[in-house]
């Protein structure tokens, strides 16, 4: 299922903002951002955030060697609007026994080290290429480009009824050797199951 | 069958028992069965729910990681599957609602927020039952689930039990009514004709009925062989005094008998001798007269004073006779009943009495017309017999004075002789009727002792009564009645 996203997704929540505030609460445990929930505007980038590092926990890596002593990094791809947001979401937090970092690339070859990669409007037009890239690597895609999924991504960010939800490519994230949980596909907008298309081949 | 307490046959009351034991027997396995199954039945319950609350808030974890609220209330929904749970609900960690179920209810049951400490908690009111359970994710509390139920099924619970319960009840009833049955047979009916049997002898006083069982149980047996026993004894007791008293009527008419042969033989005896006697004594009578008129008798100085003492002796004699022939006929001779004026005797025997001794002075004073219904011949002897008495015991007295009178008492008419002579002690008065008993010496006043006896047996041969006043040296009254006396008159002569 497709569905069109509107480009520019500045939608202001302030209706539902304590709604909005205490599920960020539920899912990021940060209680600042609570206690500061009637001066704060929560963003849709402020949610897309919080949801980035959820996935972490609904998600499976391959084990690799030394993996303790690796940081779990979420990484940032391009332009990004969470500004200091995820620094302050992950901060203190580990996912799976390992400390969670948020890392701005510079390049995509940086990429290896990275467990979730945010790839931001400003890849667009690189996205192809970014994928093609990714793809090799264990690495947990997600953008709010539209269209991501259809053009191999895994995690693609949409706003349905002033929320923001998400929809998934499942073969995608199985080409990438990532696991994703059925709790996370449950609360899926949607969930693509058929592999890429042939002129992907 | 009712309820009354009173005069209910063993068997039934047998049966009442049974029922009665059985029915407080399984009202008491009811209870407690009930009260253990209603408490593991909520134990189980709330484990059961428990789990429930426990695995929608597993599963709703995703939900409310990524705020997805359908999703929960999807979740939620599969708790339509429990009968029990009327309403759910999940709460985020700051204690908003976050999912509900169903969509249009809510908890109804007072929530309150978890402990800190504890992962799962329940409250209960009645048959309703709140669940609190943690919604925890990798060692953090995310938000709560609700889970409200109603057990209905509890009460449902305790009507079956309560009708099976009844329904023992009534099979117990048989039971106890067939029990009932085979005891009335078994113990009650030898009972029942044991009671039978008592009702004949004691309706029939006949002791010589038996009762014989026709089972042996050892209580009835002894109970049997002592009520048996029992009326054998009574049997033997009733037979001896039978014979006792038979022997005692035999024996009484018997002595009754001897008694007035012996009394007729006397009388007889008595008669004759009196009346046989008589005519022996006339003839000394008639032969000392005779010697008395020869003149040569009559002038010895050695012969005369003899002759005077032969004939006092012969005339004493004569009157012990005639007074024994009194007494005798006083019994034996047949009742007449006549009008009699004992006015006219008692003038005419004191008139005798002043021609016997006409060297006395007498003053007799006799009450006009009183009248008897008597026989004339025994009231002259009883008048005669009294008259004379007072004669002879005013014999030393200075201004004799002897009164005849009757006084109106009552219905019946009190007779007296009245004197002022010699008197007598009025602790003798009873021995005064006696025959041959004399309360003064024959040589102050001569006398045979038969006189008040043969006016006794008049007087009482009458229906009447005797008694007399005295005192020493002041007199004598003799009163007589010929009807029984009045009380007063008796307790009179009883306390004198």
């Amino acid at each position: 299922m497709r569905v069109r996203l509107q480009p520019e997704p500045a939608i202001r929540l302030r209706t539902r903002r304590a709604r909005v505030c205490c599920a960020l609460l539920a899912l990021s445990f940060l209680s600042p951002l609570c206690q500061t929930q009637d001066k704060a505007a929560f963003t849709p980038y402020d949610v897309e955030a919080a949801y980035l590092y959820n996935f972490g926990k609904f998600a499976q890596w391959p084990s690799i060697a030394d993996a303790n002593s690796q940081p779990f990094s979420i990484c940032m791809l391009g332009q990004d609007n969470f500004g200091k947001k995820l620094n302050d979401i992950v901060a203190g937090e580990s996912i799976q026994g390992r400390r969670v970092v948020a890392i701005h690339l510079s390049s995509l070859e940086a990429a290896d080290q990275c467990q979730i990669v945010f790839i931001g409007h400003s890849e667009d037009a690189r996205l192809a290429r970014d994928l093609e890239v990714l793809g090799k690597k264990p690495v947990l895609t997600v953008s709010s480009i539209p269209g991501f999924l259809e053009r191999g991504g895994i995690i693609q960010f949409l706003i349905q009824n002033n929320r923001v939800r998400f929809a998934v490519n499942l073969p995608a994230a199985r080409q990438a050797g990532v696991a994703l949980s059925s709790e996370l596909l449950k609360v899926a907008v949607s969930v693509t199951t058929t592999p890429p298309q042939e002129d992907k081949q | 069958m009712t309820f009354s307490m009173r005069r209910r046959s063993i068997a039934s009351m047998l049966t009442w028992m049974n029922l009665l034991a059985s029915g407080i027997a399984l009202m008491l396995v009811y209870v407690s069965f009930l009260g253990y199954n209603l408490y593991s039945l909520r134990e189980a319950a709330i484990a059961s729910l428990s789990g429930e609350a426990q695995i929608v808030g597993s599963n709703s974890i995703s939900a409310i990681v990524f705020d997805d609220r359908s999703s929960a209330e999807t979740t939620l929904s599969a708790l339509s599957h429990s009968s029990d749970i009327v309403a759910a609900a999940i709460y985020t960690q700051g204690d908003l609602p976050f999912a509900q179920y169903p969509a249009n209810g809510a908890i109804s049951m007072e929530r309150r927020p978890l402990e800190s400490s504890g992962t799962l908690q329940h409250w209960t009111d009645g048959a309703d039952i709140l669940i609190a359970s943690r919604i925890q994710f990798q060692g953090k509390p995310i938000g709560t689930v609700y889970v409200q139920a109603h057990l209905a099924g509890i009460r449902h619970q305790a009507i079956q039990y309560a009708v099976i319960a009844a329904g023992i009840l009534l099979i117990c009833l048989a039971v106890a009514l067939l029990v009932g049955a085979f005891f009335r047979r078994l113990l009650a009916k030898p009972i029942v004709s044991l009671s039978t049997t008592a009702r004949l002898v004691s309706r029939y006083r006949d002791y010589s009925l038996r009762f014989t069982p026709d089972r042996s149980y050892n209580e009835l047996v002894s109970l049997t062989e002592a009520f048996n026993e029992m009326l054998a004894e009574i049997q033997r007791r009733d037979e001896a005094l039978e014979q006792a008293r038979a022997g005692l009527e035999l024996r009484v008419e018997e002595r009754t008998a001897e008694l007035q042969a012996a009394n007729r033989e006397l009388e007889a005896f008595s008669y004759t001798v009196a009346h046989d006697l008589r005519s022996p004594l006339q003839s000394i009578n008639n032969i000392c007269f005779l010697i008395q008129q020869n003149e040569q008798v009559a002038s010895s100085q050695d012969t005369a004073p003899m002759l005077t003492q032969l004939g006092l002796s012969v005339r004493t004699m004569s009157a012990m006779i005639d007074d024994l022939l009194d007494l005798s006929r006083s019994t034996s001779a047949p009742l007449e009943s006549k009008q009699t004026d004992l006015s006219l005797l008692a003038t005419s025997v004191l008139e005798r009495l002043a021609m016997e001794q006409p060297e006395r002075k007498v003053e007799t004073i006799v009450a006009r017309k009183c009248l008897v219904n008597a026989d004339p011949g025994l009231m002259q002897v009883v008048v005669q017999n009294l008259l004379r008495n007072a004669w002879k015991f005013t014999g030393r007295t200075d201004h004799a004075r002897i009164e005849f009178g009757c006084l109106q008492q009552g219905n019946g008419s009190v007779f007296f002789v009245r004197d002022n002579g010699a008197g007598f002690n009025q602790r003798f008065a009873e021995k005064l009727f006696k025959p041959f008993q004399r309360l003064h010496a024959t040589s102050d006043f001569p006398g045979t002792g038969i006189g008040l006896a043969t006016v006794e047996r008049i007087i009482r041969r009458h229906g009447g009564e005797v008694w007399a006043e005295g005192e020493v040296d002041k007199g004598a009254t003799f009163y007589f009645t010929l009807e029984p006396r009045e009380s007063e008159e008796s307790s009179r002569s009883s306390a004198a």
